[in-house]
């Protein structure tokens, strides 16, 4: 096979006679005859001729008694007293922190007329500007229609709403006659938080909290309470280090909250082309995670054989550690490893997913004798915000049925959907006379509560957060409460019987609390209102913390504590996906649409299973499966049946299953959305262990009916066999390519049989590949010179002046996380569709990452690449337009008009790049039609943006647009416009400060660049000189506004061996 | 509507009643209604009859007519100073009225004064103001703008004409031809005309033209609002404001210099105004009480209401009917209410009631609904920053002399076609806004004289996304 061969998926590699045929077609269905098969009767096209002529009496009579009637009064309402921060038309921005469980991250939070309508990040106090998608996707949930309204109390006739009061008095009598009383909660990021539950548990000596987490880190926390006296989490500084290991750690995905993405992709940036500097990362894991696929080597280890690896590598490094035995060729690989980050020394980084104490240690010790300490991780820079034991759980479970505990509160938490214990958990709290969950929306757990306290949104919320070395950050409301809610701390600390002087009792606890303990460490500001005004501008403020220091613990013995691998023939293992978390992203639709970075599937988790390929043209799956196929899937004693999807790179005699699926309770959009394996997983000396041995997958058993996976959907550029000639050419372009000139096969338009999507190398490789590509590019400019057009007159007397916006996105930076990707759907309002309309190729995203593969076919590399509307300065969609809907600006933009576009789709269709969607169905239900809403797959009684609460999330400056039109991105055109505005307001000269696109200031690596391309002092025009770039199809001369880079890994091929 | 054109047709009459008069620069009526407009109203009641802050003026001549006129020139300039020399009149109404003291005019012209005191008189008397009273003949016609359809009319009826004598010819030139023909010519009856393919034919031509004709029209006009004024919930009158008391438009509009929003001025901003000035002339009075009832202020005691969210219906009814009886007394100068007195009360405040409510809105407290006249649809995105701080265009070429306008109408068709229009012809302001530096192109060709000007249309403002997103 060709080294250099690109792939998307299996069905490109064995060129899949669907695939093949559905790649040629722009749109894949026609749903409106679909949907007319669905609902009988829903939308009959019959009728005949005096039919035609009643409706079209009836037409034009309708028209014209509308053009007789009135327009309807509409309202203009002002205030009554207009807040000084809102001017009705212009954003306000209040920073604040996206805060779930240990996870925190300083944000941005964009609202219009005292409505928060999008998340950006807030680099003031950590210097990382980009945002995660789960908080960017925060803004949804805000708006969730299921969210608790009141507060309810579970009596004889079920849950009724009550007052605060009547709660609050029910508490009081609760609690008063108590015998024992638990606070369960996940861990906190939030210092305020803790100390409301501390006040608790002061007031009630017989109260005790519970800390768990369900993606858990306890076997890190006590490793590192071993080695460094207190349960901490080190500062990672990745782009420090030259060598990076990680043993299935998804650092880049959901691993201890995610946020290492913006340092790590710093070492993987080529700076300077003649003197490419790159760090090498080497992934030990079985399945292929998201920071795996980044990766430039990837050791395959079983789950069961993590320990053993780590173990393998400490002998290597610090020696005296004999661990169990480990397969042959991840032993081989180890010991090349070792020598690496020897060489390395303290530029060296080892990280583990592991959650078993003594491979952490062991981990911690290899860290030791690389000298990483100081260097490459910081303990000056600890975080203290991850508390989280599952062995507490495990003690509650022990003291329920006899240590007379009357009262239960669950602190946000949902341990009956996400411990493994939740059966056993729910049975043993029938006995609690009084549960009590504080909790947003309903849950799982809250189904079984005799009180429930509804709370805020974080963004309705006062609070705060550690981000680790003394930096702390600010949660500030941006809105008043939607509803009847109140924050846990407040409630936790009026139960504690905590009186607050002035209006709003969280604001007063939360400025007490920060004059107590955090404005006497600072130095800056002597007035507390001028600290405090200072971190609310800024979001928080950058302090100090105590070091930590490494001391060694005893190795002795350790052989013996660490995972034992299973001989097995199959293991499953389970993740945690980066937008998913463990079922915390499960009711946003947003989160659930958003495809995952690796399998691209949404909706659901699907089985990932490996791939076994011959080499030339067969695929052999394992059990002959394929994707979409459904297959019974028995681990220990449960039966699920789901649908698998073939993973490149997925570990042979292993499966994988993302956790954070199948809730039972989760809403109109996470109830039994895929399968829930919390309830599958074991523990092992007290720690949750993400994998399971007793494990088997049936032969195919059905096939899944909406297998929403977009990896082949909006595919381009694909190369593979015609089935007539056996010739190399284009998958998408077979129909076309059928005339040879010559001796030579002569493509459409000269030279589409070898397409330029993706370009990559490797750092050794580097210098001739870049040569390869000037020749590429030359050769293709060259083609371009030939056209008929004198394009570059117009170019000089169009785009010379003004602006001239275009795009540059660095490959090497971007990591997949899919940030971009939700940043654009909140900026944009772009629609949810549901999982049919997915299966159906109707996704309506922008902005896609399209996901190639390369290399070894078993264990290969990725490259993520964004593809959005490239805004072609000759663009083909603009020629085929029939009502000119689809036209092009001074300023270089692609621009669409909706309410000009009729829906020939004409430019759909040739379009290269395959980036405009079309509305098949009403899906912003512009208009009602209950025809419209068939088999939309969110079956609620209103669909997803019908009711006005969701709505409130809707950036008003961006159309709403109805069914029947094509759109696409815009290059973000009203942040253009409004950053030109304030530009001319000024009266000054654009900045790049004025102007970014949603998935640009989104990203947290640094990957996309936007800006204006004739402004020659800007970042983009910088970066627009590297050799490394390169215009995706560029032979075709469409004149594309976005530049790629080249993708370059730094793998060492000496590993595979 | 109606209310609205008789009001501009008696102003046109007294217009035209004292042009002659104005060159001469002698006192006028005219001139008096200004002065009076401009520094009286806020304090000295319209109709001249009743009292308010200050006296009723009607008769003031007389009963300063035992002093010299300069000693009213003087009262009216600045009263205190003659209140200070002891002046019998000038002590006599201060003790009536202190410690209100009238503002000091010291720029008032005699001719000024004069002005005033004529119209004082005048709208006393009845003789200005109140029913138009069309004296004829003192100025000329009243010219009324005429239409050009007459001709067209005109044209069809000669052209209808001609067609029937020309069919009346035929059929006896028929008849004349049938006779030396020797045969029995029969004319068509009326009927078979009506009937025949020919007329029928064209009969529907006419109508089908016609009717798509009316159908296209209506249906590009649907949804524009041309010349759109209605009733407001409050008579806020522009003319007042903007015209007469000249208040800066972007006082109360304070988006429009920043944001896409005008802004219709929250009711803070009205009271920042309205606290002091809480009564006046014609409708000001019951009309000013909507909006103390809309914030809660009480303008008994000259405080805001606490906590007036709460309040009680029967608690706000209460406290305003007080001062809208208290305000009736003042005018009339009786010290109880009668009968008309009571019906004007509790018309008064029901009306502020119908005002302020709505199917949603229960109570008179909280937002002013008003009547939005501008209306663009979701899809266009107009921002006023843009054209006001940028572009620097007087508000008044989009939206019509406002500061006459005692009813607000939209001026302007907002249609897409006047928006191209006006971005076609306008230049935009190169000058001194370095952000246009960017058109190097442009600056060249005005420095080098190839160019005059750059149109909003050569920067790309007829493009679809400038407006369409």
């Amino acid at each position: 096979m060709d080294k250099n061969k690109i792939w998307i998926g299996e069905k490109d590699l064995t060129m899949a006679k669907d695939f093949v045929e559905n790649s040629q077609k722009e749109f894949q269905s026609n749903p409106a005859i679909e949907n007319a098969k669905l609902a009988e009767g829903a939308m009959q096209l019959g009728g005949d001729r005096r039919d035609f002529l009643k409706m079209l009496g009836f037409g034009l009579g309708a028209a014209t008694m509308a053009a007789g009637c009135d327009i309807p009064v509409k309202r203009a309402i002002p205030y009554v007293v207009k807040p000084d921060s809102i001017i009705p038309g212009v954003a306000t921005y209040y920073a604040s922190t996206f805060i779930e469980g240990g996870i925190a991250e300083p944000i941005l939070v964009k609202t219009r007329e005292g409505r928060p309508i999008h998340v950006e990040g807030n680099s003031m106090i950590t210097g990382h500007s980009g945002v995660s998608p789960r908080a960017q996707a925060s803004v949804l949930s805000l708006y969730n229609t299921n969210r608790f309204r009141t507060p309810q109390l579970n009596g004889a006739e079920g849950f009724t709403n009550a007052s605060w009061d009547k709660l609050d008095a029910r508490m009081a009598d609760a609690l008063k006659g108590a015998r024992n009383i638990r606070v369960i909660t996940n861990s906190t990021a939030s210092p305020f938080a803790k100390s409301a539950m501390n006040a608790f548990k002061n007031k009630y000596p017989n109260a005790s909290i519970v800390s768990y987490d369900s993606v858990s880190a306890a076997g890190l926390l006590s490793a590192n309470e071993m080695c460094f006296g207190s349960k901490i989490v080190p500062a990672y500084h990745f782009d420090k280090a030259d060598v990076i290991v990680s043993f299935d750690a998804d650092f880049l995905g959901a691993w201890l909250g995610g946020g290492y993405q913006a340092d790590y992709a710093k070492g993987r940036k080529v700076a300077d082309v003649n003197n490419p500097k790159m760090s090498r990362h080497i992934q030990v894991e079985c399945h292929m995670s998201l920071t795996g696929s980044n990766s430039d080597n990837r050791i395959l280890v079983k789950p069961s054989e993590q320990g053993a690896a780590i173990a393998a590598l400490a002998s290597e490094i610090v020696g005296g550690v004999s661990g169990p035995k480990l397969n042959a060729k991840a032993t081989k690989a180890i010991k090349k490893v070792a020598a690496q980050l020897k060489a390395a020394g303290s530029k060296a980084l080892v990280v583990s997913g592991s959650n078993n104490t003594y491979e952490q240690v062991l981990i911690n010790a290899i860290n030791n004798a690389l000298g990483a300490y100081g260097n490459t991780i910081s303990l000056s820079g600890a975080k203290t915000s991850f508390t989280g034991d599952e062995r507490d759980i495990e003690t509650l479970l022990n003291e329920l049925p006899s240590n007379n505990i009357d009262v239960v509160i669950f602190n946000q938490c949902n341990p009956l959907y996400d411990s493994p214990n939740a059966a056993k958990l729910k049975a043993a709290l029938s006995k609690v006379k009084t549960k009590v969950a504080l909790s947003f929306s309903p849950n799982e757990t809250s189904a079984i509560c005799d009180v429930i306290a509804p709370v805020n949104h974080f963004l309705e919320s006062w609070g705060d957060a550690d981000l680790g070395g003394g930096a702390k950050s600010i949660v500030q409301p941006t809105i008043s409460k939607l509803f009847d809610t109140r924050q846990s701390e407040e409630s936790l600390m009026r139960w504690s019987g905590i009186a607050i002087d002035g209006d709003d009792y969280a604001l007063g606890a939360m400025k007490k609390a920060w004059k107590n303990n955090i404005f006497p460490t600072q130095s800056n500001f002597v007035s507390f209102q001028g600290f405090w005004d200072s971190v609310l501008h800024d979001g928080g403020f950058k302090g100090t913390s105590k070091s930590y220091s490494f001391s060694a613990p005893s190795l002795a013995g350790i052989s013996g504590k660490i995972t034992k691998p299973s001989n097995a023939e199959l293991e499953i293992k389970f993740f945690e996906s980066a937008h998913m978390g463990n079922g915390s992203g499960s009711e946003n639709p947003w989160l659930m649409e958003m495809p995952d970075p690796v399998t691209r599937t949404s909706w659901g988790n699907y089985l990932a299973v490996p791939v076994n390929f011959d080499g030339v043209r067969t695929m052999l799956g394992y059990n002959d499966l394929k994707d979409g196929d459904l297959v019974d899937l028995k681990v220990k004693d449960v039966t699920y049946r789901i649908p698998v999807v073939q993973q490149f790179g997925q570990m042979k005699g292993t499966v994988a299953l993302a956790l954070g699926y199948g809730r039972s309770n989760g809403g109109p959009v996470g109830t039994n959305v895929g399968a829930d394996v919390n309830s599958v997983l074991t523990l092992e000396k007290g720690h949750i262990q993400y994998y399971n041995t007793n494990v088997s997958v049936s032969k195919k058993v059905g096939t899944e009916e909406n297998f929403s996976c977009v990896q082949y959907h909006h595919t381009f550029g694909i190369k593979g066999q015609d089935t007539e000639t056996g010739e190399t050419i284009n998958a998408d372009e077979a129909a076309l390519v059928s005339v040879t000139y010559g001796v030579v096969k002569q493509g459409y338009q000269g030279s589409l049989t070898d397409r330029s999507v993706v370009y990559n190398t490797s750092v050794g490789e580097l210098k001739n590949s870049i040569a390869r590509l000037k020749e590429k590019r030359a050769e293709a400019q060259h083609l371009n010179e030939n056209t008929m057009y004198p394009f570059d007159e117009y170019t000089e007397t169009k785009y010379s002046q003004g602006h001239h916006w275009g795009m540059h996105v660095d490959l090497n930076a971007c990591t997949g996380c899919g940030a971009c990707t939700i940043a654009c759907m909140s900026e944009n309002n772009v629609p949810v569709v549901g999982k049919r309309e997915v299966s159906r190729h109707h996704e309506m995203t922008w902005l896609r990452i399209d996901r190639y593969f390369y290399g070894e076919v078993e264990n290969p590399n990725t490259v993520y690449q964004p593809m959005m509307c490239q805004h072609c300065d000759n663009a083909p969609c603009e020629n085929v337009c029939p009502v000119n809907a689809t036209n092009h600006s001074s300023e270089g933009l692609n621009q669409m008009t909706y309410n000009r576009c009729v829906g020939t789709r004409y430019c759909a269709n040739n379009c290269p790049y395959k980036v405009r969607r079309f509305n098949w169905l009403d899906y912003t239900t512009a208009d009602i039609f209950p025809a419209n809403q068939v088999g939309l797959g969110l079956d609620t009684e209103v669909p997803f943006y019908g009711d006005n609460l969701t709505r409130m999330v809707l950036n008003p400056d961006v159309t709403v647009r109805s069914r029947g039109v094509i759109e696409k991105c815009s290059f973000c055109v009203q942040k253009i416009q409004a950053g030109k505005l304030t530009a001319k307001v000024e009266g000054r000269r654009l900045q790049d400060t004025d102007v970014t696109s949603a998935c640009a200031s989104a990203c947290p690596s640094g990957a996309i660049t936007f800006g204006d391309m004739n402004n020659k002092k800007g970042d983009l025009s910088k970066k627009l000189h590297s050799d490394l770039n390169y215009i995706a199809l560029e032979e075709v001369n469409v004149k594309s506004s976005v530049t790629y880079t080249m993708k370059v890994n730094n793998r060492d091929a000496s590993l595979d061996a | 509507m109606i209310i609205h054109k008789t009001f501009k047709l008696s102003k046109l009459v007294l217009i035209l009643l004292i042009l002659p008069t104005l060159i001469f620069a002698e006192p006028t009526a005219d001139v008096g209604k200004t002065v009076f407009k401009n520094y009286c109203a806020s304090c000295h009641a319209k109709d001249m009859k009743s009292a308010l802050t200050g006296p009723a003026l009607y008769g003031a001549e007389a009963r300063w007519a035992d002093f010299a006129r300069e000693d009213l020139y003087e009262w009216i300039r600045n009263s205190q100073a003659l209140i200070a020399k002891g002046h019998p009149r000038a002590t006599e109404l201060w003790n009536e009225y202190k410690p209100t003291v009238m503002t000091a005019f010291p720029a008032l012209t005699d001719e000024e004064i004069e002005s005033v005191l004529l119209y004082v008189e005048g709208v006393g008397s009845g003789a200005i103001g109140g029913k138009p009273q069309v004296t004829a003949g003192a100025g000329g016609v009243v010219a009324e703008e005429k239409s050009n359809n007459y001709i067209y009319y005109i044209l069809f009826g000669l052209l209808g004409l001609l067609a029937i004598v020309l069919a009346r010819v035929i059929n006896n030139l028929s008849k004349i031809s049938a006779q030396r023909d020797g045969t029995v010519y029969e004319g068509k009856t009326l009927k078979q005309t009506l009937t025949s393919k020919g007329f029928v034919t064209f009969a529907l031509f006419g109508l089908i033209v016609l009717g798509g004709y009316t159908t296209v029209n209506k249906a590009v006009d649907l949804g524009r609002q041309q010349g759109y004024a209605p009733e407001q919930p409050i008579k806020f009158s522009h003319e007042t404001h903007a015209g007469i008391n000249k208040i800066d438009c972007q006082y109360c509009h304070d988006g429009a210099r920043r944001s896409k929003h005008a802004v219709i001025p929250a009711a803070n901003t009205c009271m920042n105004c309205h606290t002091a000035i809480k009564v006046g002339s014609e409708n000001g009075t019951a009309e000013l009480t909507k909006i103390y009832a809309s914030v809660g202020y009480d303008p008994n005691t000259n405080k805001y209401v606490e906590d007036y969210a709460n309040k009680s219906e029967e608690e706000i009814e209460a406290m305003f009917k007080k001062w809208i009886s208290d305000q009736y007394l003042v005018g009339n100068g009786i010290e109880k209410l009668d009968k008309e007195g009571e019906r004007e009360v509790r018309e008064q405040w029901d009306n502020i009631v119908a005002s302020l409510t709505n199917d949603q809105k229960k109570t008179v407290g909280g937002p002013i609904e008003w009547t939005r006249i501008h209306n663009l649809p979701d899809h266009v995105y107009f921002n006023h920053a843009q054209h006001v701080s940028v572009g620097k265009i007087e508000c008044q070429q989009c939206h019509g002399k406002v500061e006459n306008m005692e009813v607000l109408e939209q001026h302007a068709p907002l249609s897409m076609g006047w928006c191209i229009n006006c971005h076609r012809q306008t230049e935009v302001k190169f000058d001194g806004n370095e952000y246009y530096e960017s058109y190097e192109k442009y600056h060249e060709e005005l420095a080098n004289g190839t160019r005059d000007g750059v149109t909003v249309q050569d920067i790309g403002g007829l493009e679809c996304q400038k407006c369409h997103y």
